[in-house]
């Protein structure tokens, strides 16, 4: 899908500085234990020979959304025009399925019980609050051919993943 | 606003979660006067004017009966209000500003007396090789652009060494991690100049032509091997060994060096080191190396510190020099030791401070052992503690006074700091105060007009004082406010090398004297030695180590140190903040897991940390990263956040305030030319019963 947006994101440059977490949290000021983006972080190795990476996680946009197919009530849908993944709060019925479907763990819940997520901040009608935000670069948006054709002299790649996550990795 | 050239647009995780800071419940809305006994925290309302007054009585009174160096203003961090109470306390007739005595300025000396100039800038963008040793620039000034500048320059192809107990995020991204154990940093640098000098890995020419004493620095430097520094440091000498042979192969090499380097009582022999280094690895002023830089063509703000005021007779009466008399006025102006400030209310020597102001700072959770610091501030005749928002000190003060975020202010200016910059900007406001305050700056200004200062103080006029500061731009205040996003000056074309003006700087000490008395780099160190201190840099044990304190080993076999910096937290503040705290809601240590497990310590399970002067209880978090041998907690834990139902915690032992864990003895704990108070020890860690 030619107008599918979604976000790059490079490992490389993400330093954990939580500027993305937070000013998604304060844009849609998300309740107290909801994150619609957070870093998280994978350790491997035995000290001293230890490698920590980051991952920037909101949602994937994903082509073949796990969450849309198994949604009972079609509260979650997959919009035509930009490929972005929204759920209509008012139709969820809070069953909670679509979260061991999604293989990223990206709904979340709150205290209304109804699942919100990462809506490429398109409710309110502005760039992505996390891209604007990066302090290191790290993270973009845009469509994923737009992405794809970004000049920065490194490796990148479309995400692997059986539901297709509409996000731009640097290889 | 991407007009910014400090931060492009950018912020930090903190930043964003201003609109909590700004109408957090816990703000400070009205002055507030004591009733009641001090500790108890009980107050009554006053106005902005009533609280003043009560100030201003009770300076003049004390400045009658004791002289006016009874008074003693305590040190926030870096704020532009600073120039202000310093300003305020000399024409009071107090020399007693209280610098930290634990930041910045305790590597601003020891670099201003080693290379001429306090303070030299990583070169990232033309280095071959960085090295990151303590810093985090991940955490401090995130948006600033430090950190962007070096993951550019990595992926330029230069190689990046971060010299650190634990790996933090800066560190995940380097091509080295040199896991350094606390407190060790002079030791490891002493075994580089040795690797550096023996392998003959040093600019000959720059050494013969600039620096002075590198010949009595040879036989020196011979006892500091890397099989010396192994035990030490905790670090492999082939490690070290690797280190000293980059940094002195490379073709162009910078370092930047952080608070750790001012937290130690190896202080000034760490920061001589690595001065040295940078001096004879030839990387002083050039491409790639650590600059001095030229400045722009903006015009200089004019200072209202009085620096004419200074004379020798006001600098002899510093409670507690931050350095030696002889080296003062240092570069901010006279200063004592925070530290020493609220000792003497105890000890009463040389004599006790009778009155503390404390502006935007928290004397119980940030300076060392907190235990000293609240018999202090109950025993003070007369305290004063200024903030935005409700804080650790206010059970004691006398008075409270409220003040504006940056949100509620209209001046003075933006700018860079420390005449570093090319931008000015007239401050905006966003709303009007929320409560009955004013700003900072007014609070100096209006204090100084109740004390009958105002001929030195613009009569209390902010604009008059913009104005004065602003004459050199040839604009006012309100013609600098028609550039709505600021004027932006160009820098000075970089020149290099440029060492007959660096090594001929003035010290601005009451003498006047040069920092290097040679006109070159201060290898060995005549000043230094004028006052009966080592010429060269040697190697110190901190008060408790294991190699310096081994015996203590059997019951704290640890070694405990904290980090300055947070990703969501600032010092002792932003516990409160819903948005920030549900990141971290626990105290915590990061412990390695082997080390946890040794103890039967799960993760996240709570624990006791005990070391020779306290204990604090902490969640223990694995940390895969970390020293075995080592363990990092991080300062300022007291407040509780009410949205979230989070506790606050004891301010002494039993709490989560790493500052009472370590050593003050005067003999011990103390760098003599730079106060620099460790934030390392020896602890043990056992799993916390489920004590109340």
């Amino acid at each position: 899908m030619s107008k599918q947006y979604g976000f790059y994101y490079d490992a490389g440059r993400c330093i954990q500085c939580r500027t993305c977490e937070l000013a998604c949290k304060s844009t849609h000021n998300t309740e107290p234990g909801v994150k619609w983006r957070r870093v998280t972080e994978t350790w491997s190795g035995s000290y001293p020979d230890v490698t920590r990476t980051f991952f920037s996680l909101a949602c994937m946009h994903c082509e073949k959304p796990a969450c849309v197919e198994v949604c009972p009530t079609g509260a979650i849908r997959k919009r035509v025009e930009d490929g972005i993944v929204v759920v209509d709060r008012d139709k969820c019925n809070g069953c909670q399925d679509c979260l061991p479907a999604c293989p990223y763990g990206v709904p979340q819940f709150g205290k209304d019980g109804k699942m919100q997520k990462c809506d490429f901040c398109t409710e309110i009608g502005s760039e992505p609050a996390c891209v604007a935000s990066c302090p290191a670069e790290a993270l973009y948006s845009g469509t994923l051919d737009e992405l794809l054709e970004m000049t920065t002299g490194k490796a990148t790649k479309r995400m692997d993943g059986t539901t297709k996550p509409s996000v731009i990795i640097v290889s | 606003m991407k007009e910014s050239p400090i931060n492009r647009g950018k912020l930090c995780p903190k930043a964003y979660a201003s609109v909590q800071w700004l109408y957090s419940p816990q703000r400070l809305k009205y002055p507030l006067k004591r009733v009641g006994e001090k500790g108890e925290g009980k107050f009554e309302r006053v106005t902005w004017d009533e609280a003043l007054n009560i100030i201003a009585v009770k300076l003049q009174e004390q400045k009658e009966k004791y002289g006016p160096e009874s008074l003693a203003v305590l040190s926030p961090q870096h704020r532009t209000y600073k120039d202000y109470f310093i300003r305020f306390l000399t024409v009071h007739g107090s020399p007693n500003y209280g610098h930290s005595g634990i930041c910045a300025m305790q590597r601003a000396f020891s670099f201003a007396y080693t290379m001429g100039t306090p303070m030299a800038s990583a070169d990232y963008e033309h280095a071959d090789l960085i090295i990151v040793w303590t810093a985090n620039p991940v955490y401090a000034g995130t948006p600033m652009g430090t950190i962007k500048r070096i993951l550019d320059a990595k992926e330029r192809g230069a190689k990046l060494i971060v010299i650190k107990p634990e790996m933090q995020p800066d560190a995940a991204k380097a091509d080295m991690w040199v896991p350094i154990r606390p407190g060790t940093n002079a030791a490891l640098a002493l075994a580089m100049l040795n690797v550096i000098i023996n392998e003959n890995l040093y600019d000959a020419e720059f050494v013969s032509q600039w620096c002075y004493g590198f010949d009595k620095l040879v036989p020196h430097i011979q006892k500091y091997t890397p099989e010396w520094a192994e035990p030490i440091t905790g670090l492999p000498a082939y490690q070290i060994r690797e280190v000293a042979r980059l940094y002195g192969k490379a073709k162009s090499a910078c370092i930047l060096a952080g608070n750790a380097f001012d937290q130690n009582i190896d202080s000034n022999n760490a920061v001589r080191a690595v001065a040295i280094l940078i001096a004879i690895s030839g990387n002083l002023d050039r491409p790639g190396g650590n600059i001095v830089p030229m400045g722009s063509t903006m015009p200089l703000l004019k200072s209202i510190k009085p620096w004419e005021r200074y004379t020798k007779d006001l600098i002899d009466k510093l409670v507690g020099p931050e350095m030696p008399t002889c080296f003062q006025p240092f570069i901010e102006g006279a200063s004592s030791a925070y530290y020493h400030c609220l000792n003497s209310v105890l000890t009463e020597e040389p004599y006790p401070i009778k009155a503390i102001i404390a502006p935007g700072t928290q004397p119980a959770v940030i300076t060392r052992n907190s235990k000293m610091v609240v018999e202090a501030l109950k025993k003070l005749e007369f305290l004063v503690v200024i903030d935005v928002m409700q804080n650790s000190s206010m059970p004691w003060a006398d008075i409270v006074i409220p003040v504006t975020t940056m949100y509620e202010c209209d001046h003075p200016f933006e700018a860079p700091p420390m005449g570093m910059g090319h931008w000015i900007m007239a401050r905006n406001k966003v709303i009007e105060p929320l409560g009955d305050y004013k700003s900072d700056y007014q609070f100096w200004l209006d204090l100084a007009v109740k004390m009958g200062y105002e001929k030195d103080f613009w009569h209390g006029s902010i604009e008059e004082c913009m104005n004065y500061q602003l004459e050199n731009f040839g604009m006012t205040i309100d013609e600098l406010r028609t550039h709505p996003t600021g004027i932006m000056y160009q820098p000075k074309p970089m020149v290099y090398e440029k060492y007959n003006e660096i090594f001929a700087a003035t010290s601005s000490r009451i003498s006047k004297a040069p920092y290097l008395p040679q006109g070159k780099v201060a290898i060995y160190n005549t000043t230094f030695e004028e006052q009966g201190v080592n010429p060269l840099p040697e190697w110190v044990e901190p008060p408790e180590s294991p190699t310096g304190t081994p015996e203590l080993l059997a019951k704290y076999p640890l070694v405990f140190f904290d980090t300055h910096t947070s990703d969501v937290y600032n010092h002792g503040w932003l516990r409160n903040i819903p948005y920030l705290r549900e990141s971290q809601p626990d105290p915590w240590i990061h412990i390695h897991p082997d080390t946890a497990k040794a103890r039967g310590v799960g993760d996240g399970d709570w624990v006791i940390v005990e070391s020779p002067h306290g204990w604090i209880k902490v969640k223990a978090l694995y940390f895969p990263g970390i020293r075995p041998d080592t363990i990092m907690g991080l300062h300022g834990w007291w407040q509780g956040c009410d949205e979230l139902g989070l506790p606050g915690y004891p301010l002494l032992d039993g709490g989560a305030n790493v500052n009472i864990l370590y050593n003050t003895d005067p003999k011990k704990a103390f760098d003599p030319l730079v106060t620099a108070m460790p934030k390392q020890t020896l602890v043990e860690v056992r799993k916390a019963e489920n004590i109340v």
